[in-house]
């Protein structure tokens, strides 16, 4: 079996820093991914891109070549890489068995919960044999509030409802937020649903209190939307994170690896490589 | 300020008057464009004084009859080159240089507000999220309804959402951007000329029928969980929801009654609420300056503080 991450967020939630992040720290446990990017629109990288939507077709092509403004040339783009089925499948089929490639992906929404586009790339990836997972990525900064956390929340569900893949979403930046403001998204995150509720009642007003119920409990069904809190400055922060979306696609199921796992989570002996 | 709270206080008589800023959202294909155009129209053959704000600066089609455009103020394109960015980054950029002079456009707005126009309508930029998920899109939205009424209208395509996977998980986006915005909602299909809305509003007032509709889809229904559904109808509940054909106009008469009906709830509801919420972010504001302040503070000096407080 073949294991990939669609890497997905709004733009500017930390999607490239993620993957080169991801890169790093699995150099560091001999772990190999390879990045791939498929964002049309990207920009360089300062990390090795196993290859490339650009190489096929690129936003400004589309955009300076067809009369494109830059969100309709998005959504050309992705049409044209599914109209190319086959140069992805080339590309992809470089990677063999037990191989696991990241997607860094593009951020706009409509291409997960508003086109098929997205959607049938995974369904693809998966014909292929590929464990697809879902990782969605939040900018910390932008869930300040239980309604903004409850906002983030919803947009998360909504490309995970047009997906339909193993979802782990993730909320990114939180090394660079302020002490006060990290331990109240830390509170959401597993949340206390009468106080969610209280809380987001005081926001939007007694109207909206049977829609903040129903929305918190949906929170607290774990199953549904959970978030993984993603800080830099800790180094176990990506190692969890990354065991969370190993699970979701059932990465490691031969012994080697769960215990390299193990070992990570038990006792904290960082990158010791397995004998 | 004084000003944005001197208003209510005037009587709901005054109140009325103002024109109600109509912050038009829409994914892709949505046809967010054409209905902003069907409406100017309207507006201009019934001699309903509006305005038009142009928030997308990378906007193609956008009606040359914008009052206000970012385009005039903005170059994305010049912003790309300049910062060296992408267009998602240019985009993004643009609307945070064109926000830290909002204040200004606001400051038009109230003008003309005052001379009896009725409708505001402020076209976003196309990538739905640099709007919804951007510092900048909630700088805009928030100084905007702290001065006048203020409803988003969601534009959805009516077409594509007869697929039951993309209606969910559009109306899961619908709930996300109420739940960022926190202002009176306006759900509106549109493209009933092609397909009639009908089976949106059943879907909407009877869950067993949307049910059915998935489990025809046969591949998904399993993520759609009790919690995930009560979610979706106690949020059908607190909006309105019209279909319109932004190519044939039918449906704007409806449109526009449930515009009329956000602006009473703005009045009614919203802005009550918002004056107690800008009051309280005030106080936590300084609460933190306060806080920033002991934490530069060297640790001696720190030390002395708390002794003198606690004296």
């Amino acid at each position: 079996m073949r294991h990939a991450q669609l890497v997905i967020g709004p733009a500017g939630s930390g999607k490239s820093t993620y993957c080169d992040q991801l890169r790093t720290h699995c150099e560091n446990v001999r772990r190999t991914v390879h990045i791939v990017n498929l964002d049309p629109a990207a920009e360089n990288f300062s990390y090795p891109v196993a290859f490339d939507i650009r190489d096929l077709i690129s936003l400004d092509d589309v955009m300076s070549e067809l009369g494109y403004g830059p969100n309709g040339g998005l959504v050309y783009c992705m049409e044209y890489l599914l109209e190319n089925i086959d140069w992805f499948k080339e590309q992809v089929d470089e990677y063999l068995d037990d191989d696991y490639l990241v997607f860094d992906c593009p951020g706009q929404i409509e291409l997960y919960s508003h086109l098929p586009v997205m959607r049938s790339l995974a369904e693809n990836l998966q014909r292929w044999g590929f464990n697809v997972c879902a990782v969605c990525l939040l900018d910390s900064h932008f869930l300040s509030d239980a309604a903004k956390f409850i906002a983030g929340s919803t947009m998360c569900l909504s490309a995970m409802v047009g997906l339909a893949l193993p979802h782990v979403n993730v909320v990114t930046k939180m090394d660079l937020l302020p002490k006060k403001l990290k331990k109240r998204i830390e509170s959401y995150l597993d949340p206390d649903v009468p106080a969610l509720v209280e809380e987001l009642t005081n926001q939007t007003g007694d109207r909206f209190r049977a829609l903040n119920s129903a929305v918190a409990s949906l929170m607290e069904d774990y199953s549904m939307v959970q978030f993984v809190p993603l800080d830099y400055s800790d180094e176990d922060g990506l190692a969890n994170l990354l065991v969370e979306i190993d699970n979701a696609i059932q990465y490691g199921e031969d012994a080697e690896t769960r215990e390299a796992r193990e070992s990570e989570i038990d006792q904290e002996t960082e990158y010791t490589p397995n004998p | 300020g004084a000003d944005a709270t001197s208003a209510p206080e005037a009587g709901p008589s005054s109140a009325p008057e103002k024109p109600i800023v109509l912050i038009m959202i829409g994914m892709a294909g949505s046809g967010k464009t054409t209905l902003m155009q069907r409406l100017n129209a309207h507006f201009h053959l019934t001699k309903t004084p509006s305005y038009v704000i142009n928030l997308d600066p990378a906007a193609v089609h956008a009606p040359a009859t914008a009052n206000i455009d970012i385009r005039d103020t903005v170059d994305y394109k010049a912003v790309m080159k300049q910062y060296n960015l992408g267009p998602n980054g240019g985009i993004l950029t643009s609307l945070n240089l064109f926000a830290t002079r909002f204040d200004q456009v606001l400051g038009f707005v109230e003008k003309r507000a005052s001379e009896g126009i009725k409708y505001i309508l402020m076209d976003t930029p196309g990538q739905i999220e640099i709007f919804t998920w951007s510092a900048s899109g909630a700088i805009i939205t928030e100084s905007l309804a702290s001065t006048l009424p203020v409803a988003i209208v969601y534009v959805v395509d009516t077409v594509r959402s007869a697929n039951p996977t993309t209606f969910m998980s559009n109306m899961m986006y619908a709930c996300s951007v109420m739940y960022k915005t926190q202002l009176p909602f306006i759900c509106v299909f549109n493209k009933i000329d092609v397909v009639s809305h009908k089976f949106a509003t059943e879907w909407m007032q009877d869950y067993d029928a949307f049910c059915a509709a998935l489990d025809n889809e046969k591949s998904y229904s399993a993520c759609l969980t009790r919690s995930m559904s009560l979610v979706l109808d106690e949020f059908y509940k607190n909006i309105r929801t019209v279909g319109v054909s932004a190519v044939s106009g039918e449906g704007i008469s409806d449109f526009l009654a449930a515009v009329d009906d956000a602006r009473k709830e703005y009045w009614e509801v919203y802005r009550p609420h918002l004056e107690r919420k800008m009051a309280e972010r005030e106080k936590e504001r300084a609460e933190e300056q306060m806080a920033k302040l002991s934490e530069d503070m060297p640790e001696s000096e720190k030390r002395k503080g708390k002794t003198k407080a606690k004296k």
